[in-house]
């Protein structure tokens, strides 16, 4: 079920909030977790009732897996080594994941080198594995490093599916999440919390089906293009889709957490206007927040801690490292792989500026990392490396400049070789294209982001309109399908 | 117990400036040199100075001295 569809807004959400709370206001806790235990299975068996063991199997693996770690500590009996368990249960997830999201590319990396022809596996990867899994890694490591104090499987469930977050994060951390269902505050309807979990979630569905989705056809256009790009639309194509990108899943963030408060369920908040970075470390302290932090916790330092010794150098390869991992844990292909590179040289590089104390004006910071990020997002998208150079080529102006046959007239743009005639055909575009690209620009630059927004929000009139304005907006576009694109990481 | 002060000794060596001074609200966002970098050299330096060790699912509460001096209170206290 989508959070862009009729029957969640209008039904699922509704219900289950409702039911919820009638349930708690009964005194009912348990049968009210477990209610909302099974809306969030329910909601994730929407798709495909066929992956439902799968994440219920490793719920169960993982939290008996905890449980030993942590009774075994507590108790200080130890059949088998608790580093070993570990590992065993390390493999075993991180197995699950690659079985179903790099098994392909494995083969089809050895059918290359070796020459072999194996035949592919095309296994469907399942909706949040990515997600569900990171997840329970910093559960298992957390509870062999003795943080892990609580041991309700309702509540640890609960954690992992709670249908807000399960398919595409804010990426949680158990210590945070599991006692917010047990305290007492949060069990009753908070009319406060309700309100402005709503404005979120509709500045969310904004984003997504407003503002992302219009750019979506320009973005596939121009990537799906076999022509080669003249420089104007192969720019607007990598800026569709890093807009496309930003409005998509931070759209889809703020809904979560906005579903998150309306259960008086604070999530992290996922992004902090990141188009405005003025350098690549400041890009991922504002991209995708949740994720920066798993990674530098349970990526960066422990490879750092693998060097015997930790010094400027070794912190830059781990953090290349990192950045590498992270990028192929997004997708299985070389484009992520150089993505997740791009952003480690990026990362290196300014490290370096910044320890040699050198300066720059913030105007040339933002426009080199908004052009850098712009670019990596290019491989990002792309299907293969040699499309995104493809594209690449064209925003370089290998393919020549074509403009508007309106602008023929004028003289010198005549005279300076370029071409004229239907310049933005090959995106499917027209002048909204480019009036579109130019108004997000200045919106993610110049304009507070919606969690800032929500903090300004008060219970006046003129609030509660704009609230109305933009969800019966989103409400009436809301007419075709269209899937958050993190779903396929 | 651990002070600020004690803290405050150990954030000075590490980002080598003599002029910082914390409190238990100050966070990394209040130090410039505060990044993810600078934040492993402080744990490994703190980890020496106390002799203790951080579970990799403290390292994000260390991002602020009010929690890292409990956590570090909880840790010396225990043992």
């Amino acid at each position: 079920m989508l959070f862009n569809s009729y029957e969640f807004i209008l039904l699922f959400l509704p219900i289950t909030m409702i039911v919820y709370f009638a349930l708690q206001r009964k005194r009912l806790t348990i049968v009210a977790k477990c209610w909302l235990l099974l809306a969030s299975l329910f909601f994730y068996s929407w798709w495909d009732i066929k992956y439902l063991p799968l994440i219920l199997c490793s719920i169960l693996f993982n939290y008996a897996i905890g449980g030993a770690l942590s009774e075994m500590e507590r108790t200080g009996k130890r059949a088998v080594s608790r580093k070993n368990i570990l590992i065993f249960a390390l493999i075993a997830n991180i197995g699950l994941l690659c079985w179903f999201k790099y098994m392909d590319f494995f083969i089809l990396t050895a059918n290359n080198v070796t020459g072999s022809h194996l035949p592919l596996l095309r296994i469907i990867l399942p909706l949040g594995i990515s997600f569900f899994t990171i997840t329970q890694i910093a559960f298992l490591i957390d509870a062999y490093e003795g943080l892990v104090k609580e041991r309700n499987l309702l509540n640890y469930a609960l954690f992992v599916t709670f249908y807000p977050h399960l398919l595409a994060g804010p990426i949680l951390h158990h210590k945070d999440m599991m006692p917010q269902f047990d305290r007492l505050k949060n069990k009753v309807l908070n009319w406060k919390n309700l309100y402005f979990g709503c404005m979120l979630f509709f500045f969310g569905l904004f984003k997504k089906v407003i503002i992302a989705d219009t750019f979506t056809p320009w973005a596939t256009a121009g990537f799906n293009s076999l022509e080669p790009l003249t420089l104007v639309p192969a720019w607007l194509t990598s800026l569709s889709y890093t807009f496309q990108l930003y409005f998509d899943f931070s759209g889809y963030s703020d809904m979560a957490v906005g579903i998150g408060w309306m259960f008086n369920i604070s999530l992290p908040i996922n992004f902090n206007s990141p188009l405005k970075a003025s350098g690549m470390i400041d890009f991922w302290k504002r991209w995708h927040i949740s994720l920066t932090n798993f990674i530098t916790t349970y990526l960066y330092t422990p490879i750092l801690r693998a060097f015997q010794k930790i010094t400027f150098t070794t912190s830059l390869v781990a953090i290349f490292l990192s950045m590498l991992i992270s990028g192929f844990w997004h997708g299985a292909g070389w484009t992520y792989i150089i993505w997740g590179g791009l952003h480690g040289v990026g990362l290196v590089v300014n490290h370096i500026w910044k320890k040699k104390k050198y300066r720059m004006p913030s105007f040339i910071a933002w426009f080199l990392t908004f052009n850098y990020v712009n670019v990596s997002f290019v491989f990002f998208r792309s299907k293969t490396v040699g499309g995104a150079m493809h594209l690449l080529a064209g925003m370089a102006g290998l393919n020549g400049v074509m403009l508007d046959k309106s602008l023929e007239k004028i003289t010198f743009l005549r005279n300076a070789g370029l071409t004229f005639g239907p310049w933005l055909a090959s995106i499917e575009g027209n002048d909204k294209t480019w009036i579109f690209s130019i108004t997000a620009l200045l919106v993610v630059v110049f304009c507070k982001n919606s969690a800032e927004l929500v903090a300004r929000v008060r219970p006046q009139f003129h609030w509660l309109m704009l609230l109305l304005c933009i969800a019966f907006w989103s409400l009436f576009e809301m007419n075709k399908v269209s899937e958050f694109l993190y779903f396929q990481f | 117990m651990l002070t600020i002060d004690m803290l405050e000794s150990v954030f000075r060596e590490v980002f080598d400036d003599e002029n910082i001074s914390l409190s238990r609200a100050t966070t990394a966002n209040d130090i410039d040199d505060w990044d993810s970098l600078t934040h492993m050299n402080l744990i490994i330096a703190l980890e020496l100075r106390f002799k203790i060790k951080f579970a990799l699912g403290e390292l994000q509460s260390l991002k602020n001295v009010g929690e890292m001096q409990d956590i570090i209170n909880k840790k010396l206290f225990r043992n």
